[in-house]
C-alpha cells in the first residue's frame, strides 16, 4: 500500500474506534469517576480544606468535554502503533482474511499493552492516586509496559528464526513471554498509593473501564481490516488498469 | 545474485514507505504523551510555568487518562 491510503486507513480507524470509546465512556465510566470525585471532595471538606465547588463544577465540565477528544487522540496514537505493527506482521499472521488478521493482532496488542500492564498496575478512579508520587508511578507503569511490549516483540523475532511447527512456536513464545512477565510482576514494586475509598467502587471502575478498552481494540482491529481491504482493492485495480 | 534473491524472500519487508512509518511513530509518541502523561509540560512550552498550575491539557484528557489505565490522581 502507498503512504497516503495507509496513513488514511490507520488514522481513520483510530479516530473511529477512539470516538466510540469516548462516547461509551461518557455513558458507562463517567458515573464511577463522578462518584469518586464526589467522595474525594467530601474527604477534602472533612479534612478542613477549602473547596471551591463552583470551580470544581467548571473543571468537571471541561474534563467531560474532553472525553471524546481524549478518546480520539488515544485512538489515533494506538492505531498508529497498530498500523506499524500490522505493516510488518500481516504476512506472518495466520489466515488469508485481512480482517481476521487485523482483529487477531488487535487482540494480541490489547493483551500485551493493556491487560498485562493492568494486572500489575490496574487503573484507578480519581481520589486514589497521590499527586506526589505521580512521576514515580508513571515510571513504574512505563517500565512494565515496555517490558511487556519488548518481550512480546523479542519472542516473535525469536520464533520466526526457529524451525518448528506453528503450534510449537506459539507454545514456546507464550512460555518465554509468560516467564518474563511473571518474573517482572514479582520483581517490580507495587503501586505505592493506599486506596482510601470504597474498594467496591474501585473494582467496578477497573472492570468497566477495562471492558471499554478491550472493546476499543476489537473495534480498531475490525475497522482497520475493513478499511485496509477497501483501499488495497482500489490499489490493485489501479495497477491492473495499466 | 542468488543470495540476494533468497534474502528478499525470507526477510519480510513492509511495502509501506518509511516516511509513513516515521509519521506514525511521531503521532503515536505525541498522542500517548498528551493523553497519558502530560502534567503541564506541553503547554508550558508556550504558557511558561503557569501551565503546571492550570494544567489545562491534563484536565482536558483527564477522564480518558483514568479510564485507559494511565497513572493519575
Ligand atoms: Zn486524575
Amino acid at each position: 500500500m502507498r503512504s497516503l491510503p495507509f496513513l488514511l486507513v490507520t488514522l481513520v480507524s483510530g479516530a473511529v474506534a477512539g470516538t466510540i470509546l469516548g462516547i461509551v465512556n461518557l455513558g458507562v465510566v463517567e458515573p464511577y469517576i463522578d462518584k469518586a470525585i464526589q467522595l474525594e471532595t467530601q474527604n477534602e471538606i472533612r479534612a478542613g480544606e477549602n473547596v471551591n465547588t463552583d470551580e470544581m463544577a467548571g473543571y468537571r465540565i471541561w474534563q467531560k468535554s474532553g472525553e471524546i477528544v481524549g478518546g480520539i487522540v488515544y485512538g489515533i496514537s494506538l492505531s498508529s502503533l497498530f498500523g506499524i505493527v500490522f505493516a510488518y506482521s500481516r504476512n506472518s499472521l495466520p489466515g488469508n482474511n485481512v480482517k481476521v488478521k487485523a482483529i487477531l493482532l488487535a487482540s494480541i496488542m490489547c493483551f500485551v499493552l493493556f491487560i498485562v500492564p493492568s494486572l500489575k498496575y490496574p487503573s484507578n478512579p480519581p481520589a486514589v492516586g497521590d499527586p506526589d508520587t505521580i512521576y514515580y508511578r508513571q515510571s513504574l507503569f512505563v517500565a512494565f509496559l515496555v517490558i511487556s511490549g519488548a518481550s512480546a516483540l523479542g519472542v516473535t523475532a525469536l520464533i520466526k528464526k526457529i524451525n518448528q511447527t506453528v503450534s510449537k512456536k506459539v507454545a514456546i513464545a507464550c512460555t518465554i513471554y509468560g516467564a518474563i512477565i511473571i518474573v517482572s510482576y514479582l520483581a517490580m514494586p507495587s503501586n505505592p498509593d493506599k486506596i482510601s475509598i470504597s474498594m467496591n467502587l474501585v473494582e467496578a471502575f477497573r472492570l468497566v473501564s477495562a471492558a471499554t478498552i478491550v472493546m476499543f481494540w476489537e473495534i480498531l482491529g475490525a475497522t482497520y481490516g475493513t478499511l485496509w481491504n477497501r483501499f488495497n482493492r482500489q490499489n490493485l485495480k489501479k495497477v491492473t488498469a495499466f | 545474485m542468488r543470495m540476494s534473491y533468497t534474502r528478499q524472500l525470507l526477510i519480510e519487508r513492509p511495502d509501506i514507505p518509511r516516511v509513513a512509518i516515521g509519521i506514525l511513530v511521531a503521532i503515536m509518541l505525541f498522542g500517548l504523551f498528551s493523553v497519558g502523561f502530560d502534567q503541564g509540560q506541553l503547554f508550558s512550552l508556550v504558557e511558561g510555568k503557569e501551565a503546571f498550575d492550570s494544567n489545562w491539557l491534563h484536565e482536558f484528557v483527564h477522564d480518558m487518562r483514568h479510564a485507559a489505565g494511565f497513572p493519575c490522581h
